[in-house]
């Protein structure tokens, strides 16, 4: 068992101009308000914990034509190579709404040295929301927002295998909200967003999955950073405490309500930077 | 069922791709379970699978459904999962520059139901036969004015437009069959162990089946069918409606009226089996008389021959053909001596018939054969195995064969239909 290899080194947006605007995803709703001081605190507080817990933040500056970038997640994949730049794969949104925050990362990951490489125009993918490391390559969740032909181009420009897996439930529109890397065996699985087919690849993939019952995975759970030893999450249901205390993880509860109006958890406010893929 | 190459629906066919870690993601599973769960069929045409885990694989994959909107909805159903129709394109249309002489790299027919591409509409070919061209006829501005048909080589016509190579034409493989009749389980090998009266019956019913959905029974005789006695029983299916076309040869034809009016098939007495006095001569003496007619019906209407085969066809009407050969006596007045002519008559009264029975006949089985569609359930009754094994060889998968003396054949078949 061995910790995992990225997730020290995280890239976020302050809630500046965060709000519950649109709906593109079955949590939000318009009319409800979001307490941007209060969100500004919860967002340091998870910010805070991250550095408590040995990580590095690096922030990106907000844009006011793109509310959601605050979920940095979403951003695009990121990709660190031996004797090479790294690489950056901006997400192409499948919704209006959330389409300008393309370039904007684009262009922030071009001044930091990245090389950028692009996605084909036509197919959507949205960056480390929808695929996570685990194993020799990525888990990408496909259908709700991200196209499975996406994750072929994905695998071809990272060289990793890219797994995909169907989305089943609207309500898990992205593959974190379903799937957490805790370490090299180890997981946070949601069955209750895949289809059968994606539960098979999970189970061939993942040697010690801990499942998540509905109950737990509906409370953003899986939505979670882990920092070496420390998994820090929006909501911690007692047994999946007990479990992962179990382990040995320290867990952290991070109150990231008012992001959660719009769909979002701790994993959606961040972006690995130091993902290495392919190694 | 399947009857008749003419009124077979012919099922959608469309080829597609998908491509990806499709094996690890259980995506291939996963299509491949969908296109059944949707009452469609599959073939994986081609399969590439990645050597490494970074390697993609990739699939293509041919569907068939029962129509277009079937394949359609399905479709936009595996879209989601990557999969892509592969482009299909066009046929390639040339005109012909000689009467009588095909395009070089001209599509050369099977006797499956096929299809052609034209302005990007799948158009099915009529009457498909192997071993024929193409021919693309415009009939008006739209898509649905234009008709494709199996063209044989000799009447190709200067400017005829001719279907060039692969591209655009797809040919439907022939559909398993589900059920599991006496025919399907004894069809691993032509045998002469199998249970005659089971096979008799089910011909019966082919040849019922048939006749009830409005189709035609073809019989296909040769000689041999007379010799064995079997004659009678032949003139009992026309009388009784249960074949409307007849393909043989001369001597088929000489023998039955030479029984009909000497009692002998090659100068052997059909009644005694015995041979009789200068009865080798007989059949000339038929075939002279026949001639002094002027045809075969004339020589009815005259009383000089007064029953059999022939008879019952000219009393009914059932259309004939008989193909010449070389070694024809005579010929008859009706046997047809340019074979190219036979041929292409035979070729107008394939039309319609869902059954064909070939009776002790190699060479005009296989000739019929020629000209057959896929679809027409085709019975080979011979005392030599062989010849349904030719028979296949020759393209013609769909003939069952029944390895037995054609004479008692045909008398259980008649008794049988009654």
């Amino acid at each position: 068992m061995s910790a995992l290899t990225w997730g020290h080194r995280y890239l976020m947006c302050p809630p500046t101009h965060f709000g519950v605007l649109y709906e593109i995803n079955p949590w939000m709703h318009a009319e409800v308000a979001v307490d941007l001081d209060r969100a500004r605190t919860q967002w340091e507080g998870l910010v805070a914990t991250l550095r408590q817990a040995g990580a590095t933040v690096e922030v990106v500056e907000p844009d006011p034509i793109a509310p959601d970038m605050v979920f940095t997640a979403n951003a695009g994949i990121v990709n660190r190579r031996a004797g090479a730049a790294p690489q950056f794969i901006p997400s192409h949104f499948r919704f209006a709404e959330r389409q300008p925050e393309t370039e904007i990362f684009a262009s922030w990951f071009a001044a930091q040295g990245f090389e950028v490489d692009r996605l084909p125009v036509e197919l959507a993918h949205e960056g480390a929301g929808d695929a996570l490391p685990f194993g020799n390559g990525l888990l990408s969740g496909y259908r709700f927002r991200s196209d499975l032909p996406a994750t072929t181009s994905l695998s071809r420009l990272t060289g990793a295998p890219v797994r995909a897996i169907e989305l089943v439930d609207e309500r898990l529109y992205h593959v974190d909200i379903t799937f957490c890397p805790l370490d090299d065996r180890r997981a946070l699985c949601a069955p209750m967003g895949w289809d059968a087919y994606g539960r098979k690849v999970v189970e061939a993939l993942v040697p010690e999955p801990l499942w998540l019952t509905d109950e737990e995975t509906l409370g953003f759970c899986a939505n979670s950073v882990v920092v070496g030893s420390t998994v820090v999450m929006p909501a911690t249901p007692v047994r999946v405490g007990r479990i992962l205390e179990g382990w040995g993880f320290d867990v952290v509860t991070c109150d990231v309500s008012e992001f959660l109006k719009a769909g979002g958890g701790c994993r959606c406010l961040t972006l690995s930077l130091d993902v290495s893929l392919g190694t | 069922m399947k009857l008749g190459g003419q009124t077979d629906v012919v099922p959608a066919v469309e080829t597609f791709e998908v491509e990806g870690h499709i094996v690890d993601s259980l995506i291939l599973a996963k299509v491949l379970d969908l296109i059944l769960d949707a009452a469609a069929d599959y073939r994986l045409l081609e399969v590439d699978i990645g050597k490494t885990s970074t390697d993609t694989s990739r699939a293509v994959i041919e569907i068939t459904a029962v129509d277009d909107a079937t394949i359609g909805r399905l479709a936009e159903q595996l879209q989601v999962h990557g999969v892509n129709p592969v482009g299909a394109e066009d046929a390639e249309l040339v005109a012909a520059d000689l009467d009588g002489v095909l395009p070089a790299g001209f599509y050369s027919t099977t006797n499956l139901p096929a299809e052609v591409r034209l302005d990007g509409h799948w158009v099915p070919v009529e009457h498909p036969e192997m071993d024929c061209g193409l021919v693309v006829t415009v009939d008006g501005p739209d898509s649905s004015d234009r008709t494709v048909r199996t063209l044989p080589m000799h009447r190709v016509r200067v400017g005829d437009r001719i279907v060039v190579g692969n591209q655009g034409v797809r040919v439907q493989a022939p559909q398993p069959s589900r059920g599991l009749s006496a025919f399907e389980f004894m069809d691993s090998e032509v045998s002469s162990e199998k249970p005659k009266g089971l096979q008799v019956r089910q011909v019966a019913d082919k040849v019922r089946a048939a006749r009830e959905a409005g189709s035609s029974v073809l019989a296909v005789c040769g000689p041999a069918v007379i010799h064995t006695g079997g004659g009678p029983d032949v003139a009992r299916l026309v009388r009784g409606g249960w074949i409307q076309a007849l393909f043989a040869g001369n001597g088929f034809a000489t023998h039955d009226m030479e029984s009909n009016v000497l009692g002998t098939s090659l100068g052997v007495s059909v009644a005694e089996g015995a041979p009789t006095e200068g009865g080798h001569s007989n059949h000339m003496r038929v075939i002279n008389e026949v001639r002094r007619h002027g045809s075969i019906a004339a020589s009815i209407e005259a009383g000089f021959v007064t029953g059999g085969v022939m008879y019952e066809c000219v009393r009914a009407g059932v259309p004939f053909v008989l193909g010449g050969s070389i070694r024809d006596d005579g010929p008859l007045p009706d046997t047809m001596a340019n074979v190219v002519e036979a041929a292409d008559r035979m070729r107008e009264l394939v039309p319609g018939v869902a059954v064909a029975l070939m009776l002790a006949t190699t060479l005009h089985a296989i000739a019929t054969g020629n000209i057959l569609p896929a679809g027409v359930e085709t019975f080979c009754a011979d005392i030599n195995q062989a010849v349904v094994t030719k028979l296949a060889d020759r393209g013609s998968h769909q003939a069952h064969g029944i390895v037995t003396d054609v004479g008692l054949f045909v008398r259980q078949l008649a008794d049988e239909l009654g």
